[in-house]
């Protein structure tokens, strides 16, 4: 039964039937079909929610083989990472307003993730400052193009020369906007084609492939 | 030149952003035409409407949004607007917590339940997005606090996206375009967006399936004045005037160098 | 305001404070066990809000449910289930069915919204005249028309880009650069904005700057 159950063919027909219910219940109004794309949505709703536990399986399972192996200069980090983690959940689970739980993320989590998520500001201007070169009229232009935003953004650039703004409004909402609606459009095309090579079954990778 | 340590780069940056916050520059920020059709729209709207607040930006991007994110709903409930918040982000109970401390009128002037609504969180991206626009009371059995639907009068008025005015999506990614895809372009909902400013390029969709962008913290600066209430976005623009014509000069010397490092071959 | 007085809540800003020096402290100076400590903090601490959020939201939106008698949401909770075999080799392949299922949905849902708003749309909006056409306008209209039509040639991968094809291409490339362009400066409006929040922190803390 098992060996049944296993075959790819099962996998990619499921995904095909399913897929095809979303597209045709948009595209013809049949009642029968729109109740069960519907429940069939909510139900990828749940499902979906259950894969935030995942990432959780896979890193207690790489933190857990630092602890066991005693990786220098790694265990303890790994220890203080599941222990933390256990102590936050039960609490939160208990009571999510419960002192420890509420200071935690009000205070630790907020400030973390906003400090984690800045870092990438130094490398920005690092990076602007060793690798922005006008090699050819492509950089040219998108180096000044770049900076015509720069200067639309900050207040200041209108205080240097009021045209700044100006130009900057234009290459914002004109200038950019044929080649942006291209990199759109081209990507709704790559989309299309994408999903329809996977509801047709030709691509495999979602659930391992050659497995 | 070009052999400077980045350690160096870097706190040349961090000085440079903290000079404004000690001598600020207080110069004016001009208001923008997708600033102002926001407004407008959320100006049009009165106590018999109803808005859709989405979160769909983490804590991570506070400084980004949490402006125009405050701004905004001051105004809807200036307005008494009524309004329904949900997301799709595990840590949006901090960024509405944050919300109903910096409008204290959600809690003495609003009535939750039947003026405003927190619903919680969704998993499941555009799927969830799209199961929403066609039966919200389907995907919803109750709201963040564990009441059922039955019990809430505000949800119990929203059925499905033709019975929102406006959609105010906070996004730091792709649920804007999920929102035109599923409820504006779907169910002809007005959408507009709270973003940050790499969000700009979702100007290719206004003004025909987009009412109007707040980019970024430069969004936010411009609704403060707007709504005539000046709050962290405001202070924000000078260190964002420093840092940018820092680019600027940092950006000119080194184009200068290689220029001259060129002629010199 | 006034500078925070309470135990609780000076304790919560001085450890934002210091949690963001002990981050910096690897761009500023270099990685040490410091910015280790304050990164595994920050993922434990999200796993756990994952965890919480998450039991939370099934609570409300499929226990809830199932204890009011609707036993059809025992199904989706079930396959949500079946996804934890991911992990383990020998019974992997039995999270291939939920799998099915979110993608095979999620993929309907992609194609049938993209279609009409990303696609229709966009060419919709780039043919569309200007309604109170004046002079800039048409420049403008022209302008966007010339950028979509010759950067979408660019993409054009079945044909070499010569002959006809050489200066459609070569001038959507420039189109396509100013639109990166102008993405680059409004990246960096994002990076910016983000880090003068912390480096705002950190002077309200200090007492540099008033608190607000």
């Amino acid at each position: 039964m098992s060996s049944i159950l296993r075959r790819r063919e099962i996998i990619l027909f499921l995904t095909g039937i399913v897929g095809g219910l979303m597209i045709f219940e948009y595209f013809f109004a049949v009642k029968e079909t729109a109740a069960v794309s519907s429940t069939i949505q909510k139900w990828a709703i749940i499902i979906s929610t259950f894969a935030l536990g995942l990432g959780i399986i896979t890193a207690f399972r790489v933190h857990l083989s630092h602890v066991k192996k005693r990786t220098k200069g790694q265990w303890f980090f790994s220890a203080w990472l599941m222990g933390f983690f256990v102590l936050l959940t039960v609490i939160g689970l208990w009571n999510t307003k419960f002192v420890v739980y509420d200071w935690t993320f009000k205070n630790v989590y907020v400030a973390l993730s906003t400090t984690l998520y800045a870092i990438t500001g130094f490398y920005i201007f690092s990076a602007a400052y060793r690798a922005f070169r006008v090699r050819n009229i492509e950089a040219a232009i998108l180096i000044v193009s770049g900076a015509l935003i720069l200067l639309r953004n900050a207040p200041i650039g209108e205080a240097i020369w009021k045209g700044f703004p100006i130009l900057g409004e234009w290459v914002l909402m004109k200038g950019q906007v044929g080649g942006m609606r291209t990199l759109t459009f081209v990507a709704a095309v790559g989309l299309v084609a994408f999903g329809i090579r996977t509801l047709l079954g030709m691509e495999r990778g979602y659930y391992g492939g050659g497995e | 030149m070009a052999e400077v340590d980045r350690r160096v780069l870097y706190w040349v940056m961090f000085i440079a952003l903290a000079i404004p916050f000690i001598n600020p520059l207080g110069l004016p920020v001009p208001i923008t035409e997708m600033t102002k059709a926001v407004y407008d729209k959320v100006e049009s709207l009165g106590p018999k409407n109803i808005a859709l607040f989405s979160i769909a930006g983490g804590v991570s991007a506070w400084p980004e949004i949490a402006p125009s994110m405050v701004a905004v709903m001051r105004h809807l409930v200036k307005r008494e607007v009524k309004i329904v918040v949900w997301g799709f982000f595990t840590d949006q109970d901090i960024t509405v917590d944050m919300i109903t401390s910096n409008v204290p009128e959600l809690s003495t002037k609003y009535k939750y339940g039947e003026d405003w609504v927190y619903m919680g969180y969704l998993a499941g991206g555009e799927t969830a997005v799209a199961a929403l626009a066609s039966d919200v009371h389907s995907v919803f059995k109750a709201d963040k606090y564990g009441t059922p639907t039955e019990k809430l009068p505000l949800i119990q008025r929203v059925k499905s996206a033709k019975d929102v005015d406006l959609v105010l999506t906070v996004d730091t990614g792709s649920y804007i375009t999920y929102y035109i895809r599923h409820w504006n372009v779907g169910k002809g909902t007005p959408v507009a967006e709270i973003g940050i400013a790499m969000q700009a390029d979702q100007v290719v969709f206004y003004p025909a399936n987009l009412v109007g962008l707040l980019i970024g913290v430069r969004g936010g600066a411009e609704y403060e004045k707007m709504i005539g209430r000046l709050g962290g976005g405001t202070i924000t623009m000078d260190a964002i005037n420093i840092s940018h014509l820092l680019f600027i000069i940092v950006i000119a010397l080194a184009n200068i160098g290689y220029v001259m490092t060129r002629r010199k071959k | 305001m006034p500078y925070p007085t309470d135990p609780l809540i000076l304790s919560g800003v001085w450890a934002s404070v210091i949690l963001t020096l002990m981050v910096y402290s690897y761009v500023l100076y270099k990685e040490t066990p410091v910015f280790r400590f304050a990164e595994h903090t920050y993922i434990s601490a999200s796993l756990a809000i994952s965890v919480v959020v998450a039991y939370q939201t099934l609570s409300s939106n499929a226990f809830l449910p199932i204890s009011q008698g609707d036993m059809t949401y025992l199904i989706p909770i079930v396959l949500g289930l079946l996804l934890y075999t991911l992990p383990f080799r020998e019974v992997r392949w039995v999270s291939r069915y939920p799998l099915a299922f979110i993608v095979g949905v999620g993929t309907g849902i992609a194609i049938r919204g993209s279609v009409h708003a990303q696609m229709v749309n966009q060419v919709l909006a780039a043919i569309t005249l200007p309604k109170a056409p004046q002079p800039i306008d048409w420049f403008n209209f022209l302008f966007s028309l010339v950028a979509f039509l010759t950067s979408t040639s660019y993409f054009i991968f079945t044909r070499e880009h010569t002959g006809v094809l050489k200066i459609p291409t070569q001038l959507g490339r420039y189109m396509i650069m100013l639109a990166l362009g102008s993405y680059f400066g409004n990246t960096i409006l994002f990076r910016m904005s983000m880090l003068s929040g912390r480096v705002e922190e950190i002077l309200k803390v200090f007492g540099i700057i008033p608190w607000r």
